[in-house]
């Protein structure tokens, strides 16, 4: 069963069209991220599902239930906003409470609700405080409370991660996570961080200009990128790319890059002389010959040693060529390297003109 | 009147700071810091020198004047050269019965248009913040606030000609309903209602705007996040906006407060009568005619002098007290 479809939804604020016909199933209980750059579209698709924005063209079901017209509240939606939306005045257990409050709740079932969920949270000493008396994790702990004490079939999350620093952030991740297998309630989590959406996410949403780019789960788009977009975006360092031309041989397909024939899969349609841009994930790069795999001549540059890995900020010919490297407790094996290997089943190739990837079945 | 903290417009943490313990340091260190800071930042110092001139100028040298409250001054001995009477002009003004009407009068009209003219502005900020087309609502504020830019004479015009017993419109109004003409401005009992209410019309409008500014200025996800926990807009006033802007209602409520004894006492001069006193006739302009049309300038500048000893205690009070209930002061 899907909890939430959007199906053909486009947005236009006056004449300007800002979300180009999103479809878009997420079943009950999944947890789905909606990752892209800035101004793609993706908070507004957000607001569309809560309620704040009105939808221009298309329509959206919660549980099976039309809700293009059901105003917010009646939707069982709860947001997480990504300045926390706290009410300054009131302390935190009543900003926890304030949703229930609103729906004229018994105040003993409140009053248990509170209990409950600043224990979940690990907020029950500070219940009493003031929003401007908490920490930064704190109070995106009692924006998490205010959500989760509705029991709301839908939680929405737009950036809430984003005003944080970057521990507190990978902890509150997880937190986040941790609780989404608790509870299990259907989420959908706005990011414009691609580790967020690799950790936290079952599916990826990547977004852009308005559409959506692709979806799958991470694995899946960090190994089968439908589009140069997509593998630019997810992974980090993100893909090399590089700009060339189909060749065929006895061997097969290849590319030449800065002098450097790199071997393609064979999954790869014969079409010499067709313009292509070939993908070559950092991590993939490897230091020592191996079985189809293709020798090219680098010039390295930067050597950024990163713990048990490293990066390699290197060029083939003009071109900016990032590879990332097992130190093994040590760089200086690194620091003279001149060839390295590419294995033609971890190359993917484009479409120059499209961005498209033509071989989508590999890898 | 002093000038209000830009930030307490919109910030809800309130402007007061717990008090440094810089007191306790060496006054020698202390001078060093402050050459220091005035070497390293010399242009703030030269923007705040206009401010501080005219504070000094218009504010503080006055004040040097005072002490003909405690003389017997005569311009023609000067301020330095008259000798002095101690206390004797404020007995002469407390054995004055006309002192003491003008010190009740001054109390209720200042009590009165605080209860009925403060929430004015307020309610009329809420309003407009309720409207949601944008032309109407411009309309409306414009309508409202054009009063402020009129002068208080023809203010006082508009209130004289309005009230008429012949041609005023209240009295044609009036007239409809089969009541005889009344002579409002020269009825004790109706120049409080007149003056207050002439007094609401005028400001209260272009006093919302402070309001308007701190609603502006509420963090617009507080209300989307109630819209989807389901508060209605009325809810939403009541739980968000009133509560977001009462420090800025604190702030301007002890403002008035220590305005209170100073009431707008251009629009009384120009609206009382010798009939009307008994109700009319403040500090101000009891202090007018001792001290501008009889000349007795001792005495006017102890009733003066009173008039701002009582205002001070006003607003100390009201700003502890402030302080202690809702956690915001002026200072
Ligand atoms: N109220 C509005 N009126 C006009 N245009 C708007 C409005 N809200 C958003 N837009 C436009 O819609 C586009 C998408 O905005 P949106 O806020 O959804 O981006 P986003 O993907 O959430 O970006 P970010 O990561 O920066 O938050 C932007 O180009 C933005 O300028
Ligand atoms: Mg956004």
């Amino acid at each position: 069963m899907s909890a939430v479809v959007l199906k053909d939804i486009y947005k236009r604020f006056g004449a300007v069209q800002v979300v180009h016909g999103i479809n878009l199933d997420v079943a009950a209980h999944e947890f789905v991220v909606l990752v892209g750059p800035s101004g793609c579209g993706k908070s507004t698709t957000l607001r569309m599902i809560a309620g704040l924005e009105e939808i221009s063209e298309g329509s959206l079901t919660i549980d099976d239930r039309a809700m293009n017209r059901v105003a917010p509240k009646d939707r069982d939606v709860a947001m997480v906003f990504q300045n926390y939306a706290l009410y300054p005045h009131l302390n935190v257990a009543d900003n926890i409470a304030f949703g229930l409050r609103i729906r004229r709740m018994k105040k003993d079932v409140i009053a248990r609700s509170i209990i409950e969920v600043a224990e979940i949270l690990g907020l029950t000493e500070y219940l009493d405080r003031r929003p401007a008396d908490l920490s930064g994790g704190q109070r995106q702990r009692v924006a998490m409370g205010r959500a989760i004490v509705r029991h709301p079939k839908v939680f929405l999350f737009d950036e809430p991660l984003s005003n944080l620093d970057a521990k507190l952030r990978a902890q509150m991740r997880a937190e986040i996570r941790r609780l989404h297998n608790r509870l299990g309630v259907t989420s959908i989590y706005v990011t414009h961080d691609q580790v967020e959406a690799m950790t936290l996410a079952d599916r990826i949403v990547v977004m852009n200009d308005g559409r959506i780019e692709q979806v799958g789960t991470p694995m899946d788009l960090f190994m089968n990128p439908v589009s140069t977009f997509v593998a630019g975006f997810i992974g980090s360092p993100p893909m090399n790319q590089f700009t060339g031309t189909l060749e065929s041989d006895a061997e097969g397909a290849s590319v030449t890059i800065g002098g450097a024939r790199i071997s393609l899969p064979d999954t790869v349609p014969s079409d010499p002389g067709r313009d292509v841009i070939i993908g070559i994930r950092p991590e993939y790069v490897s230091l020592a010959a191996g079985e189809a795999s293709s020798p090219v001549a680098i010039k390295l540059d930067l050597v950024e040693p990163l713990g048990s890995e490293a990066l390699l900020h290197a060029a083939i010919g003009e071109d900016p060529f990032i590879i990332k490297a097992e130190t093994f407790g040590d760089v200086s094996h690194l620091s003279g390297l001149t060839e390295v290997h590419v294995p033609a089943a971890m190359v993917k190739v484009f479409d120059a003109a499209t961005g498209r990837v033509l071989n989508r079945a590999a890898g | 009147m002093t000038d209000l903290p830009a930030s307490s417009a919109g910030s809800a943490t309130g402007v007061s700071e717990p008090a440094t313990r810089a007191t306790e340091k060496p006054m020698r260190e202390r001078l060093v810091r402050l050459a220091d800071h005035f070497k390293r930042e010399w242009q703030i110092y030269v923007m705040l020198a206009p401010m501080i001139i005219w504070f000094l100028l218009f504010l503080y040298k006055p004040m040097y004047g005072l002490q003909i409250a405690f003389k017997d001054y005569s311009i023609f001995r000067g301020i330095v050269e008259s000798p002095w009477v101690g206390w004797e002009h404020f007995e002469t003004l407390f054995n004055n019965s006309q002192f003491l009407r003008a010190v009740k009068n001054t109390v209720i009209i200042s009590a009165l248009s605080l209860i009925f003219g403060f929430p004015v502005p307020i309610f009329l900020a809420l309003m407009f913040n309720e409207i949601l087309h944008a032309l109407y609502r411009r309309t409306c504020q414009t309508i409202v606030y054009l009063p402020h830019f009129i002068s208080t004479v023809i203010i006082a015009g508009i209130v004289i000609t309005a009230f008429s017993p012949s041609a005023g419109i209240v009295n044609t109004i009036i007239g409809w309903l089969g009541i005889e003409p009344v002579y409002f401005l020269t009825k004790p009992e109706w120049f409080r209602p007149i003056f207050i209410g002439s007094g609401i019309w005028q400001e209260a409008g272009f006093s919302s705007i402070i309001f308007l500014a701190a609603i502006a200025g509420v963090n617009p996800s507080l209300y989307e996040s109630a819209v989807v926990d389901g508060a209605s807009r009325w809810q939403m006033m009541w739980k968000i906006t009133i509560p977001s802007i009462m420090p800025t209602i604190i702030i301007m409520l002890i403002i008035r407060i220590g305005n209170l004894m100073e009431v707008g006492f251009e629009l009384i001069i120009l609206l009382y009568q010798p009939a009307t006193y008994q109700t009319a006739d403040v500090i101000n302009t009891f202090i007018y005619r001792q001290g501008l049309q009889s000349g007795q300038y001792d005495l006017a500048a102890a009733a003066g002098l009173f008039n701002a000893v009582v205002a001070f205690v006003l607003v100390m009070t009201a700003n502890s007290i402030s302080k202690r209930v809702s956690r915001t002061s002026l200072w």
